[in-house]
């Protein structure tokens, strides 16, 4: 039996109708915005391979603009005898650093590409080597080609790896720091607070020097 | 059925925001750093609150967390063995060695502060 309405009640069911189907289409959309990445990295061999490749480019660039802020709040904590300034300072470093070891982190979209992209690798090669469809010397260039493309992701992991023990150490320098000055304010003793945070600057002028020879290694996978 | 209509819309715009909410990656983070002396073996398991962590790599991991305290668990005979209580900041590093020699596995905090429960939890 259907249920009909007259009057009111049927003015107001296109606007319920309407109100549902909106909420619907949205529920969709989010639902389809979630599952696209896991549909774009499957049918793909190469595309692990590419993604961690392209993310470590944009990484690199990272590393650079993080060497640029460093050395900036350097000489910007140089001049300052205000330790406010200085400590504000620290804490925007704090932030730059912490941005990339947002990205190289163990659970980061870095290495999560990273381990994707040499299980794919390791995986390909051992298909490879049982493929019939192949002649063999057809085989053995592109066992070659899967090889060096897994050594060479392997490489930039393992750099990737150096990356967060140096990001985590930086962190770990600026976050004692920031608290030393912090007590040191406590008890009231500016001049200390001041050659503490000369001496911060030489602390990171050393990280900068390190993150330069860092961008130096990282080398993309196939590059 | 005007009000029944607006409910389900309301679950279904709730249920969108909660999808929405599961999707992203909580902005307020700081780090974890993990470390096993000596090296745990790839087997060991370890949780942050209920999540199981992947193997560690060389014994030590890099983590992002989202800020508050979180639990370091591992597994034990009866189930998960809590180990200690983690304080996460913002954009900063909580440093924690675990000696797997001991038996049950021991938390060593590199900076430690007391907690509600009259016991210690590591800082960063």
């Amino acid at each position: 039996m259907k249920n009909l309405k007259f009057g009111p009640a049927a003015l107001e069911r296109p606007v319920v109708q309407r109100a549902l189907a909106l909420a619907f289409v949205l529920l969709l959309l989010v639902s389809i915005a979630a599952v696209r990445p896991a549909f774009a990295a499957g049918p793909d061999a190469i595309t692990p391979v590419e993604d961690f490749s392209k993310e470590l480019d944009k990484l690199k660039k990272s590393f650079g603009d993080l060497g640029r802020k460093i050395d900036e709040s350097t000489k910007a904590i140089e001049g300052y005898s205000d330790v406010e300034k200085a400590r504000k300072e620290i804490e925007d470093l704090r932030g730059a650093v912490a941005a990339l070891l947002d990205a190289v982190a163990d659970n980061g979209g870095l290495a999560t590409l990273g381990d994707k992209a040499l299980g794919r690798a390791r995986e390909k090669l051992k298909e490879l080597e049982q493929d019939t469809r192949f002649k063999p010397e057809e085989r053995a260039f592109l066992v070659e080609q899967w090889r060096k493309l897994r050594d060479d992701t392997e490489r930039a992991t393992q750099e990737l790896g150096g990356a967060r023990t140096r990001f985590a150490e930086l962190l770990r320098t600026l976050q004692a720091n920031e608290d030393f000055i912090d007590e040191l304010v406590q008890i009231r003793q500016a001049q200390k607070v001041i050659e503490v945070i000369h001496q911060l600057t030489r602390d990171i002028r050393g990280a900068s020097d390190q993150l330069q020879r860092l961008i130096g290694a990282i080398k993309p996978p196939g590059a | 059925m005007v009000a029944i209509a607006t409910r389900l819309a309301a679950a279904a715009v709730a249920l969108t925001a909660l999808i929405a909410l599961g999707a992203c990656t909580p902005k307020e983070a700081g780090y974890v750093e993990i470390r096993t002396v000596p090296v745990a073996n790839p087997a060991t398991a370890f949780y942050l609150d209920s999540v199981k962590l992947e193997p560690l790599k060389n014994g030590t991991a890099v983590l992002r967390q989202g800020i508050g305290t979180t639990k370091l668990a591992t597994d034990g005979t009866g189930g998960k063995l809590a180990l200690c209580d983690i304080v996460v900041r913002k954009h900063r590093i909580t440093t924690v060695t675990v000696s797997v020699l001991e038996r049950p596995p021991r938390c060593m905090c590199r900076n430690s502060a007391p907690d509600g429960s009259g016991g210690r939890s590591c800082v960063g």
